[in-house]
């Protein structure tokens, strides 16, 4: 199949960017999205160009680093995937693709489609972990928890923080990301304890790193590739609010 | 926001119970509005919280749309094919609603309270000059509150997130009450126009 990529090339962040053309003949159908990136930037070296940056590591869709907006949709237009598990025969021959970084105020470009999401790590530092003593793992096994709890938790857990929220929402909100790191530790008993602190410090954090305010829209849920749900959020709101209340009353 | 919002709609609710003593018949609905006249101050501070609620629900409404448009680097790069439309224009819709409102006081309010002219309250409604008889003002009614569905459909299931509702044991009954509010109350008020505007003409 013979496809034209429209790509955004931009040097920094400081740097306008602009979109270029490039066209690739004979790519396979079953080769994934990055190998066919890997193809041409194997050209694009061959021909002395500048190769196209673009993050990615495992490339099996766990571990959240590759990413950018591919015809408007992050990751692209497969659901309940990252780009390294989207494969060339989602799209047709003679098509024209388009490439963009995920954009938002709080991921800053590095280089072409690779954006810095170290405002995510941030968040997380904040508060996104257990500090409590918890034991060894057989004795997490000692403490009965309830399944539909677990599940949740698990669930949850599935964010693997690519940034795909942020990217698909029309106000670049970090709450799904966020409300998942918040769900699910909330959700089991190591985690519990701690909740009301880490559920205020990972919402200022969230809020200091310049994210928009959730409105809603449920964007993010409808294209996350881990399919982290709404309820997520409305149990951050749930938390918050309690928290708040809670920090509040303390203060008298 | 959720809890202005909510607060307004409650309120919506009130305003519609008062609006069907129009189809019972004219000396019902004087009376009733005789009735509220009557309670005169309290009427007044009530005036005075719900001008609060729409203001404050405003003033949030504009610094979310402010902090969002702030945080997002190209406007017009998101996922447009899975945002909910209510929600996306719920901003326009929440405009559209106050210039409705405005009008709405601007006339209806503004005259049952200082300029009657020797009309009753139902010729007020059902009237030439501001009320139903005037096919613009029913039309523009009909719009301003099939849109003001459209802003509630958005707003009650919003306000569920907002208030922690949605995954709890609450999330279905809290569904079917929104339906009330953002579809058959909205219908109920455009029920009104409807037919004192253009199907009793017809008939």
């Amino acid at each position: 199949m013979n496809i034209n990529l429209k790509i955004w090339r931009q040097p920094s962040d400081k740097k306008d960017g602009k979109l270029h053309d490039y066209r690739l003949e004979n790519v396979d159908p079953n080769i994934s999205f990055l190998e066919m990136l890997d193809i041409l930037n194997n050209k694009l070296v061959k021909e002395k160009k500048d190769p196209v940056a673009f993050d990615h590591d495992c490339r099996e869709g766990i571990c959240g680093s590759c990413g950018f907006m591919i015809n408007g949709r992050p990751h692209g237009p497969q659901k309940a995937t990252t780009v390294c598990q989207l494969h060339m025969r989602s799209f047709n021959d003679e098509d024209d693709i388009l490439l963009e970084p995920f954009r938002a105020k709080s991921f800053g470009v590095i280089k072409d489609l690779s954006v810095d999401r170290k405002s995510f790590d941030r968040i997380i530092s904040a508060s996104g972990f257990v500090s409590v003593d918890t034991g060894k793992a057989e004795e997490a096994n000692y403490i009965p928890i309830q399944k539909s709890n677990a599940d949740e938790a698990f669930l949850s857990a599935a964010c693997i923080g690519c940034g795909a929220c942020v990217a698909a929402c029309k106000n670049s909100s970090a709450m799904l990301f966020t409300s998942a790191k918040v769900s699910h530790l909330a959700l089991l008993p190591q985690g519990e304890v701690e909740q009301a602190d880490r559920v205020n410090k990972m919402v200022a954090t969230m809020d200091a790193e310049g994210f928009g305010a959730c409105t809603n829209t449920g964007a993010c849920s409808a294209e996350c590739p881990k399919e982290i749900s709404q309820t997520n959020i409305a149990r951050l709101n749930r938390e918050f609010v309690k928290a708040q209340l809670g920090s509040f009353i303390k203060k008298k | 926001m959720a809890i202005t919002g909510l607060l307004l709609s409650f309120f919506m609710a009130f305003h519609l119970f008062g609006n069907l003593f129009l189809f019972v018949s004219e000396a019902a609905f004087n009376g009733y509005v005789e009735k509220l006249h009557k309670l005169g101050f309290l009427i007044r501070i009530a005036e005075f919280f719900l001008l609060a609620f729409v203001l404050s629900h405003a003033y949030s409404g504009i610094l979310l749309w402010w902090k969002n448009r702030k945080a997002k680097k190209n406007i017009d790069s998101y996922s447009k094919e899975n945002t909910s439309s209510s929600a996306r224009y719920a901003a326009f819709t929440g405009s559209f609603i106050f210039i409705f409102l405005v009008t709405h006081w601007a006339t209806f309010w503004y005259k049952f309270n200082f300029d009657m002219q020797g009309m009753s309250y139902y010729e007020v409604v059902l009237g030439n000059e501001v009320g139903f008889a005037n096919p613009f003002f029913s039309v523009f009614y009909i719009v301003a509150i099939a849109l003001l569905g459209y802003h509630l459909k958005h707003g009650f299931s919003s306000a569920g997130q907002t208030l922690g509702i949605v995954g709890t044991e609450y999330e279905k009954l809290y569904n079917n009450v929104s339906i009330i509010f953002w579809f058959w109350i909205p219908l109920g008020f455009i029920s009104i126009p409807l037919w004192f505007g253009f199907i009793i003409r017809l008939i």
